[in-house]
């Protein structure tokens, strides 16, 4: 069963950007995505457990005083 | 002594910092050869969107009067140099090679371009990309197909192509790029030039416009590996305005460029040893002697995660380049290229959970490859797997080693190094038998740029010159 449907690609394109695509550029949209994701499967077996994403509070915190210094 | 423009045009920017500094050039008469040169190349290899020729000479006029007057800034006082055209510059068209942003004139600069500036550049002009930096063509819809120095039927590669077309063309002394799956390292290598992506962080990336936010860096394409070094020297360093930009120490990045390979360890990457052409094969096995002559120590090590580089790297910037471009989606569409909107329509499509696996499994490639570097002190692979592509041949090229994709051919080499956020730099190790450029990599342990441009110095001395490109225009 394929991951994401050509259907869901022109689903989602007209209700987040309001535009319709043709069914071969759908088809080629979900094919493409799908492929993707059925890889991103693999990096399961990288062994991620008790990895944490790499985005920091330092980062959080600085931001926060640079925008409100901006104001 | 009067120098020929054609003189003029030879120098690299570390004989250029010399020669103004001894006032044996005018930054004024240096500045009227590279417009010359752009006048008289650019039609042919669209290496430009915008050229500032009143503001480069007015720039030029001044930095006259401050050498003149004793006040010498620093080796690229008075150099002339052009920026991607997804830099800010203040007051100055900056497109993003998009038709979105055709009248964009940013109020501020980008903090590459005001370090470069108060060293005392002179800007050429904004240089031709693949739209929004999304892509690896630069065959741009909107501002030309940018087109390679060596061939002019071929890509220079991208998103940088016009960044390093421009040097290869002479029309630049030197350039900035980015690099998000490999764009400074890949025009770099297709067009037969240097270019350095430094650590992520390293070079603040504040008013360049994004693609993806967490695998985008900044950084030099140059002649030489010595211009890279000097380059990173002034644009490197803490930025208050990018909270993300490093404040690990800044070093003097030339002073290792002397001191050879003797005694060094590299490491040659095994997963990406397969699926070369027969040319790049033999062109690295000779950059891979010359080291060893040279006296390093060779042998090859393996990061068993670096395959999935290219899917880590592909999710992260679909989601981040979707998120950034999801208003003038809405608004615009029809605007842009159909291989972009392609591309982001395919970023809809990947699910959060996808995003944030991604990002956690970065950590485990840069934990193998930094496993690697434990007992090496860089990482060596090809740059690509096959010289510069026609124009148009963007999906499957026979070679002599079988159908090559191009796009796995060319970003499955640069992408593991974005996904580690390690410092590489793309050098070339000659030419194929039809004339096009080949190259290597060359990556480091991350914030140790001294080390690889060291390495890189020392090939780049023993291989001696790159065959210039054939006359691209008829004077």
């Amino acid at each position: 069963m394929p991951l994401i449907t050509p259907e869901t690609v022109k689903r989602t394109l007209k209700d987040v950007y309001g535009y319709d695509i043709s069914d071969e550029s759908a088809g080629a949209v979900a094919n493409t995505a799908g492929a993707m994701l059925s890889l991103a499967q693999h990096l399961g077996t990288l062994g991620l457990d008790g990895v944490e994403p790499p985005f920091g509070y330092a980062t959080l915190m600085t931001e926060a005083i640079r925008t409100a210094a901006k104001k | 002594m009067a120098h020929s423009y054609e003189q003029l045009l030879s120098f690299d920017v570390a004989a250029l910092g010399e020669k103004l500094q001894a006032k044996e050039i005018s930054p004024v008469e240096l500045t009227e050869a590279y417009l010359d040169r752009i006048q008289r190349t650019d039609d042919k290899i669209r290496a430009y969107i915008t050229v500032t020729a009143d503001l480069a000479r007015k720039a030029a006029r001044k930095a006259e009067h401050e050498i003149v007057a004793g006040k010498w800034r620093g080796p690229f006082h008075g150099v002339p140099i052009a920026l991607k055209d997804l830099c800010y510059t203040r007051g100055i068209v900056t497109t993003g090679g998009s038709k979105i942003l055709a009248d964009f004139k940013p109020g501020h600069d980008c903090t590459v371009w005001a370090r470069l500036s108060r060293a005392g550049a002179i800007l050429l002009g904004k240089l031709n990309l693949h739209e929004f930096a999304y892509g690896i063509t630069s065959s741009n819809p909107h501002w030309g197909f940018a087109r390679n120095p060596y061939a002019l039927d071929r890509i220079p590669g991208g998103s940088s192509g016009g960044s390093a077309a421009a040097i290869v063309a002479r029309s630049a002394a030197a350039t900035i790029g980015t690099d998000t799956g490999g764009s400074i390292r890949i025009p770099a290598a297709l067009c037969g030039c240097v270019g350095l992506k430094p650590t992520w962080s390293r070079v603040s990336r504040h008013g360049v416009l994004p693609l993806a936010y967490t695998m985008d860096h900044v950084g030099p394409i140059t002649r030489t590996v010595r211009d890279a070094a000097l380059m990173l020297n002034v644009i490197a360093g803490h930025d208050r305005n990018d909270s993300t930009s490093s404040r690990e120490r800044v070093a003097d990045y030339t002073q290792q460029l002397d001191a050879g390979v003797g005694g060094l360890k590299l490491g040659i990457v095994r997963e990406l040893m397969d699926g070369l052409s027969a040319e790049v094969q033999r062109s690295f096995e000779g950059a891979v002697a010359q080291l060893r002559a040279l006296g390093a120590t060779l042998d090859e090590v393996t990061i068993p995660s670096l395959p999935l580089s290219g899917i880590i790297n592909g999710i992260v910037t679909w989601a981040e380049a979707t998120e950034i471009h999801q208003e003038w989606m809405a608004t615009h569409p029809q605007d842009y290229g159909d291989d972009v909107r392609r591309l982001l329509e395919v970023g809809m499509m990947i699910p959060a959970g996808a995003y944030v696996r991604a990002q956690r499994a970065r950590a485990r490639v840069l934990a193998q490859a930094m496993e690697a570097l434990a007992s090496h002190d860089v990482l060596i692979a090809p740059g690509t797997a096959i010289p510069a592509p026609k124009i148009g041949d963007s999906r499957r090229l026979d070679s002599d080693s079988g159908s090559v994709d191009v796009l796995t051919g060319i970003l499955r080499f640069t992408q593991p190094f974005d996904v580690t956020g390690q410092p590489a730099i793309a050098i070339p190790t000659g030419l194929s038998s039809d004339g096009l450029p080949l190259a290597m990599q060359i990556a480091g342990r991350p914030f140790a740029e001294a080390t690889v441009l060291q390495v890189a110095s020392a090939y780049e001395k023993a291989r001696g010159a790159l065959p210039a490109p054939p006359p691209i225009c008829s004077n």
